[in-house]
């Protein structure tokens, strides 16, 4: 059985969830002996000639042409996986939708920013502009569950990814609760899979995977005046990597 | 089987010696809270900490336990055999947890990977020295224990008493060095503690005995109170994940790189996550909070006494402090439906 061939892109990001592909070192190896790549940016001069079987494509939307370029990615590949937070919901990226599109111009290239070039729009996921077949959650991505979908793929099994909140690794890594720091945490609202590391390791939840499928915000505003914190921080805290995403909305079951 | 009196000092020495010939796991500091791991030295031994952030159970059912490798020709091998370990300084409560964890994993379908850890261990338990915020042991019926375990702990004063209630324990009491035989007044004031004990470790008050719960929740299906504070769950499972008696678990399996070898992996699930009750078609049995929430409080004081005879809560409160919610607390809500009837 010939290897699917993998290419792999990246759009408005820092590159670091492909650099964890790369950080993979000795594991790359078992990598390309279940999938042949073809174009990869920041580990090999190749580009890939006409289609490929999965298209892996990092960053957000953030221009007019980007979305005609990723639209011709999803047309040559057959698997596309968005693969991080910038690319699966937009991330850090959204931040930029809160202000006008001149004053986030004005504000990065100052004199410059009305040079044809460095006309914007404002941020959309790859998941907002073509059908995503899997999404790789997290800022940056987890290498082990980023290999572990791709072992599913190759074997033609759907990967099991997480649907419910970071509290789940929490507990099972028996760490004290961030709220009784009188922290504000997001793993009660954040899809699980990265092992609860940034609570693991002393800080709260920063939501990097985004929302599970049906968060209960409503129950977090609750909880908020019994830790004495207030719907202010609760929005501060979702903005970094939610902003725009409006779960409350959503929250369906009761 | 014989007690033995004993003072701190050789209460170190003993579990040190302990250290030094077998895997030890005792309850240790972390952070503000305790937690049980291996002992690496008994100045670590905390045996006045409240509560531990997950029960016990976790040696016996691990969070994430590797059950066979295969390979996808069809061949598989199981794992090996697992080591004997003594668990040091389990409260009554968790006893009784334990104990009835393992009538779930003997009867019916045999567990031998369960079973296989739990008759490597050796359990010495300790009375409760510290009450925890949430604690209603009292109205369980398990602030003390006199069975479930090989060794009880109970702290007199400066010493403590060491009592052996099987030949494992025997066997670890005869590695004491410097101890004595128990005097009456010491005797004595261990009866005043467990009568204490059973009236006091009560931060909450269930307003009946356990043995009614079955009755309490006949015919509640559709009590409001399910729905009401449904509406805070996050869905998150904490409550079932530090609960001593939740014992269901999921089994994925893993595959290498060379596609073709792999193991079979089960870990901790939990009826409160979202996808616990969904099957193969997409159909979700209980596809809303307030459904999975009643779910639980259901399994507590119905169907596992309709099945086993034991109410399936002892009372450790850990659920109500891991509920961020404030939603978790099984005294409120019997209590709620026992005035409602």
């Amino acid at each position: 059985m010939s290897k699917p061939t993998v290419a792999i892109f990246d759009f408005a990001c820092c590159e670091g969830c492909q650099l964890q592909i790369v950080n993979l070192e000795e594991e790359l190896l078992d990598l390309i002996s279940v999938v042949q790549p073809v174009e990869w940016r920041e580990a090999m001069s190749d580009k890939a000639d006409g289609d490929f079987d999965i298209a892996i494509v990092e960053g957000s939307i953030t221009r007019p042409e980007d979305e005609d370029r990723v639209r011709e990615i999803r047309k040559r590949c057959k698997i596309l996986i968005a693969l991080g937070a910038c690319a699966t919901f937009g991330g850090v990226n959204k931040l930029k939708n809160k202000f006008t599109m001149d004053d986030v111009r004005k504000c990065v290239y100052g004199d410059a920013a009305d040079m044809p070039h460095l006309s914007t729009a404002p941020t959309k996921s790859v998941c907002e502009v073509v059908q995503v077949d899997y999404r790789v959650e997290g800022c940056p991505i987890d290498a082990g569950e980023f290999t572990y979908i791709v072992r599913c793929l190759a074997m033609g099994t759907d990967p099991v990814i997480p649907s419910y909140p970071v509290c789940v690794e929490c507990k099972l890594r028996e760490n004290v609760c961030r709220f009784e720091y009188g922290e504000l945490c997001l793993g009660p609202v954040t899809r699980a899979g990265c092992n609860a590391c940034c609570p693991s390791a002393g800080a709260w939840c920063f939501g990097c995977r985004g929302f599970v499928d049906d968060p209960n915000v409503n129950a977090a505003k609750d909880v908020l005046e019994k830790y004495g914190l207030t719907i202010e921080d609760l929005n501060s805290r979702m903005e970094l990597f939610n902003y725009g995403q409006e779960p409350a909305e959503n929250v369906k079951n009761g | 089987m014989s007690i033995t009196k004993l003072n701190e000092t050789a209460l170190q020495s003993w579990v040190d010696r302990l250290i030094g010939q077998h895997q030890v796991y005792g309850v240790k500091a972390k952070g503000d809270r305790f937690a049980f791991g291996p002992l690496d030295d008994a100045a670590e031994l905390r045996l006045d900490y409240d509560v531990t952030i997950l029960p016990p159970k976790k040696y016996f059912l691990p969070q994430s336990q590797e059950l066979l490798k295969f390979s996808r020709r069809g061949a598989y091998q199981p794992v090996g055999e697992p080591a004997p370990f003594v668990l040091f300084g389990v409260h009554p409560y968790d006893v009784v947890a334990i104990a009835q964890m393992d009538e779930v994993f003997s009867k019916d379908n045999h567990d031998r990977h369960y079973m296989q850890r739990r008759e490597k261990a050796v359990i010495v338990a300790c009375d409760v020295q510290k009450a925890s915020p949430n604690v209603f042991a009292a109205c369980m019926g398990t602030a003390t224990v006199q069975e479930g375990f090989d060794v009880l702990l109970t702290r007199i004063g400066d010493d403590y008493l060491a009592d052996a209630r099987t030949p494992k324990g025997e066997a670890l009491l005869q590695r004491i060095e410097g101890g004595a035989d128990p005097d009456p007044a010491s005797l004595a004031r261990r009866e005043q503690l467990w009568q204490d004990l059973n009236r006091f470790l009560m931060r909450h008050e269930l307003k009946c005995a356990p043995a009614k719960l079955p009755g309490v929740l006949d015919q509640q299906e559709e009590h409001p109170i399910w729905k009401k504070r449904a509406e805070r769950c996050y869905s998150c499972g904490s409550c079932n994940l530090v609960c001593p008696t939740c014992y269901c678990f999921d089994v994925q399996d893993e595959v290498d790189w060379d596609l073709e070898n792999g193991r079979r992996v089960r870990r901790w699930d939990g009826c409160m996550l979202a996808e616990f009750a969904l099957v193969a078609g997409g159909h979700n049995f209980r596809a809303t909070r307030a459904a999975r929430y009643r779910h639980r409080y259901y399994r507590k004081g119905k169907y596992l006494w309709d099945r086993m005879g034991q109410i399936a809560c002892v009372g450790c409160g850990r659920c109500v402090t891991a509920c961020t919610a404030d939603i978790a607390n099984p005294v409120e809500v019997f209590n709620t439906l026992l005035e409602d009837r």
